[in-house]
Order: C-alpha cells, then sequence, then structure tokens
C-alpha cells in the first residue's frame, strides 16, 4: 500500500432502505494512524456507515476506497477482493458476536486459517499474542458463555486484530456492557491507539471520545454535520453538537461509567 | 391368561432375524443419508434468490409431508415404471420413496435451525473474510446441526420404524421376516415380542446418545 494513500476514503457515500434515506451523502478521510470518534443521536446512521464501510450493507451510492483501492469495485475477483478488504476492515461488534461453539483462541484463529491459510501453529501463535494483548492469556481455553461480556468483547477485539487489519471498526463495542465493565475494554482500545492503529469508533463514551480520538465525527440524519478535533467538536462554543451534546449528557448524568484511563 | 410362551420355537430362525436385522439398518442408513441429502438441497433451494425454485421446494414438501409413507412407497412403486418407463428393485424403491418423504420433514428441520442462527455471527464471519462455503461449514452448520439435533434424531428413528413398510413391497427386513416365521410356526405373540425387542434394542441407544450429547454441549456452549 502506498503510504502517501489515506487508509480510508468514503466519496458521497448514500444508503437508502426503501424509501428511507438513511445516509445522505457522506464524505470521510481517515489518514493512517488516526482514531475517529463517530458520535450522534441514535438512528443518526452510524451503524449504517459503519456497515457499508465493510459492505455489511450494500451502498446505494457512492464510493468507498481502501488504500486507494475501491471496496467492492469491479474486475476480476471481486468476491475475492472484498473478501480481503473485509478481512482489512476488521469489525468490532456491539453484541461481540463470538461463535459460541469455539473457544477464545479458536475464535481468534478462525479468521487467520480458514480464510488467510495461515499454518495451524503459526495462527496459534499469533492468537496467543493477541489475548495476553488483550489481557486473557489465561482464558484461551474458554468458551465465549464461560467469560463475562468485557472478556468476550476483549476476545473480540484479539479476533479482529489477529487479521493483521489495516483498519479497525468499531460499533459502539462498549454499549451492551454493564457499567463496571466498560474501562476494561476502552483500555485495551486505548493501549491500540497509542499503537498508531487507524480505528474508526462509533461510540456514545464521550470521555473517550474526547481524549483518545483524533478526530470526532457528528452524525445528523444521515450527514457529517460536524467533524474536526475533540477540542473542535466539544468546544461549548460550537454550536452543531452542543445540543446534541447537552442532551445526551443531560440524560446520562447520573449513570455515566467512570472511565479510567 | 395362561397363555404358554415360547420363544425357544424362534432359536432355528435365528439366522434369519440377523439377516432381517442387516436389511433393516442398511435401509435405515441410506434413507437417512440420502434423506438427509435431499433435505440439505431442499433447503438451500428455499433459501436461495433463484426464482420459482423456492416455491417448487415449498410445493414438494407440502405434498410430500401430507401423503402417508406408505402410499407414497406403493405409489412410486407402481408409476414409476408407467411414468418413467423402467423402475428399482424392490428396496431401492423402499430407499427412494422413504428418502423423499423423510427429506421434506429433514428440510424443515435444517431450516428451522438455520434461522435460529444469530445474524450477528454470520456477520462475524463476513466481518474476518470468509465465503458462503466456510460459513455454512464452519458457523451456521455446526451450531444449527447442535440446535436440532433432538428432533433431528427423532427424525431418524421414525426412518427407522418407516422403514418397516418396505415389506409391503416384499422386502425382508425385521418385521416382513418376522411374519414369515410367523406363518410357518404360528407364534405370532414370541415372533412379535422379539421383532419390539430388536426395534427397542436399535433405537432407545439413539435417543439415549442424542440426550447426553444435547446436554453435553448446551453446558459447554451455554446455548
Ligand atoms: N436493515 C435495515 N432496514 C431498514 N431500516 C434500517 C435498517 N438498518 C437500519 N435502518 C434504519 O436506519 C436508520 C439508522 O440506523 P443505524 O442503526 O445506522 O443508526 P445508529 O446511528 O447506529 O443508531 P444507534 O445509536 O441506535 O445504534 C434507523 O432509522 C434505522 O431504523
Ligand atoms: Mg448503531
Amino acid at each position: 500500500m502506498t503510504p502517501q494513500l489515506p487508509v480510508l476514503a468514503i466519496k458521497g457515500l448514500r444508503k437508502n432502505f426503501g424509501d428511507l434515506q438513511v445516509l445522505g451523502g457522506i464524505d470521510l478521510t481517515v489518514e493512517r494512524g488516526e482514531v475517529v470518534g463517530l458520535i450522534g443521536a441514535s438512528g443518526s446512521g452510524k451503524s449504517t456507515l459503519l456497515r457499508c464501510i465493510n459492505r455489511l450493507e450494500t451502498p446505494s451510492d457512492g464510493a468507498i476506497f481502501l488504500g486507494g483501492e475501491m471496496v467492492g469495485g469491479l474486475g476480476p475477483n471481486l468476491s475475492r477482493r472484498l473478501r480481503d478488504q473485509r478481512r482489512q476492515m476488521a469489525m468490532v461488534f456491539q453484541n461481540f458476536n463470538l461463535w459460541p461453539h469455539r473457544t477464545a483462541l479458536e475464535n481468534v484463529i478462525e479468521g487467520p486459517v480458514v480464510v488467510q491459510k495461515v499454518p495451524r501453529n503459526t495462527a496459534i501463535a499469533r492468537g496467543r499474542a493477541m489475548l495476553r494483548k488483550v489481557g486473557l492469556a489465561d482464558r484461551e481455553a474458554y468458551y465465549p458463555s464461560q467469560l463475562s461480556g468485557g472478556q468476550q468483547q476483549r476476545v473480540a477485539i484479539a479476533r479482529a486484530l489477529a487479521l493483521e487489519p489495516t483498519l479497525l471498526l468499531f460499533d459502539e463495542p462498549t454499549s451492551a456492557l454493564d457499567p463496571e465493565l466498560v474501562g476494561e475494554v476502552l483500555r485495551v482500545m486505548t493501549d491500540l491507539a497509542a499503537e498508531g492503529r487507524t480505528m474508526i469508533v462509533v461510540t456514545h463514551e464521550m470521555a473517550f471520545a474526547h481524549e483518545v480520538c483524533t478526530k470526532v465525527v457528528y452524525l445528523e440524519n444521515g450527514l457529517v454535520r460536524d467533524a474536526g478535533p475533540p477540542g473542535h467538536i466539544f468546544s461549548t462554543a460550537n454550536t452543531a453538537t452542543a445540543q446534541f451534546l447537552a442532551r445526551y449528557l443531560g440524560q446520562k448524568t447520573s449513570d455515566t461509567p467512570g472511565m479510567t484511563l | 391368561m395362561n397363555y404358554e410362551w415360547n420363544f425357544a420355537a424362534l432359536a432355528r430362525f435365528r439366522g434369519l432375524f440377523l439377516q432381517a436385522l442387516g436389511t433393516t439398518i442398511s435401509l435405515s442408513i441410506a434413507v437417512i443419508i440420502t434423506g438427509m441429502a435431499l433435505g440439505l438441497l431442499l433447503t438451500m433451494i428455499r433459501r436461495s434468490s433463484i426464482p420459482v425454485l423456492p416455491w417448487v421446494a415449498v410445493g414438494f414438501i407440502e405434498v410430500v409431508r401430507a401423503v402417508p409413507p406408505l402410499v407414497l412407497l406403493v405409489w412410486i412403486y407402481y408409476c414409476m415404471p408407467i411414468l418413467l418407463g423402467f423402475g428399482l428393485s424392490n428396496y431401492h424403491t423402499t430407499v427412494l420413496s422413504l428418502s423423499l418423504y423423510s427429506a421434506a420433514f429433514y428440510s424443515e428441520i435444517f431450516r428451522a435451525g438455520a434461522q435460529s442462527i444469530d445474524r450477528g455471527l454470520v456477520e462475524a464471519g463476513l466481518s474476518v473474510g470468509m465465503n458462503r462455503v466456510h460459513i455454512l461449514g464452519r458457523i451456521v452448520g455446526p451450531l444449527a446441526f447442535q440446535r436440532v439435533l433432538p428432533p433431528f434424531v427423532s427424525q431418524c428413528i421414525l426412518v427407522i420404524k418407516n422403514t418397516s413398510l418396505g415389506g409391503y413391497i416384499a422386502v425382508q427386513d425385521l418385521l416382513y421376516q418376522g411374519q414369515r416365521v410367523t406363518n410357518e410356526i404360528f407364534r405370532p405373540l414370541e415372533v412379535l415380542t422379539t421383532v419390539a425387542l430388536i426395534y427397542i434394542a436399535l433405537i432407545v441407544p439413539l435417543s439415549v446418545f442424542a440426550n447426553i450429547h444435547e446436554k453435553a454441549y448446551r453446558k459447554r456452549y451455554g446455548l
């Protein structure tokens, strides 16, 4: 991949579900090492945007480029190329989506072994290293049902990392967690950001967006209403996001889980 | 109630019963494998986006489910040579008709299994770059199968019992040979008791296995 190209470039992305327009023309560029926080009200299209990026949804219009190469673009070997592009944009889901019939380690090595055809022993070594990174070296033989939500999400992060992706996509990775488990997942994500990983994070954790993200994108009704460094987005002078944040933080003041970084 | 049971009279037919048991087992295995394969095919056709074909599959399933298996068997036995110009041996006619019959039920079972799998698990597969074959073979298939194991085993048990219908077209299975022995020694109670015990010996371990397996995986995977 050419270093000067952005990791991800989204141009004029639209998505309709029938008559309902969910994304109304999104332009967004993500440079190497950037941690992009995607915020916005429920229903504003954050998940849909993330799912369009790795083609779990097919965009209605527009184009997405991963390292200069069009995602799902025309040409020979279309579906194989798309599968490899998906692998490069590893996704971490709100509900973890770990495979319940595989242990933690098996979940992590499944992609490398089955998709990338990495020899099993190499994949196991890689998988163990990833589990160690998320602090779960001692849980490799556990099934998802035997792990807490926070541990499951960390396994899911290890599974994503094992694919050696160029971009990590997170869709509200802590929303399904009990408040006391949020911190452990955010800490892992903070470490990844510090390593210089390129990430897009849909989040309601404003403290995380403020402190870890290098860029925050505020989505409203399927459009980028404002984007910039967190200092800009979260400045009280910013009328675009101020209302949203006031409403949002007003709702959450009582139960915002303490985030200790 | 002073019937004198005499199982000893059956002793000289031991070889015959063993052979008949072999026929029942081989019929059952052939029908289960063919029925499962056809059932899987029907399920895939029903879930495909090809036009018209899903409806053909649904129609086939509805029709076959509405017909008693014996009617289907005898109908195929008499009509296939007329309609197609060739027939199969009695044994293979039994395999074919019972396979078609059970395929409709296997298909319903597989469909229910596939539908019970959380879409997110499939999306996780897609997101690591898996293709359809990987997702079916490594995620949806194994999970769905574990989930539907109890109805699946029930259906296999029905298949084993339904193989006794083959006797109507002179396939020498357990029940058919039992009736022949009865005609020879006039001991229907002993013969039928023996036949029933053999079926029980065949089927009960299957049920037990299914129960143990189900408990084990539920516990392990927390499903
Ligand atoms: N598969 C679908 N079919 C129809 N409508 C959909 C589908 N997926 C999403 N939508 C609609 O698109 C809109 C945006 O949904 P999306 O999930 O992207 O919002 P979001 O910003 O992620 O919200 P949340 O914060 O609640 O997760 C919603 O109105 C939703 O109902
Ligand atoms: Mg969402």
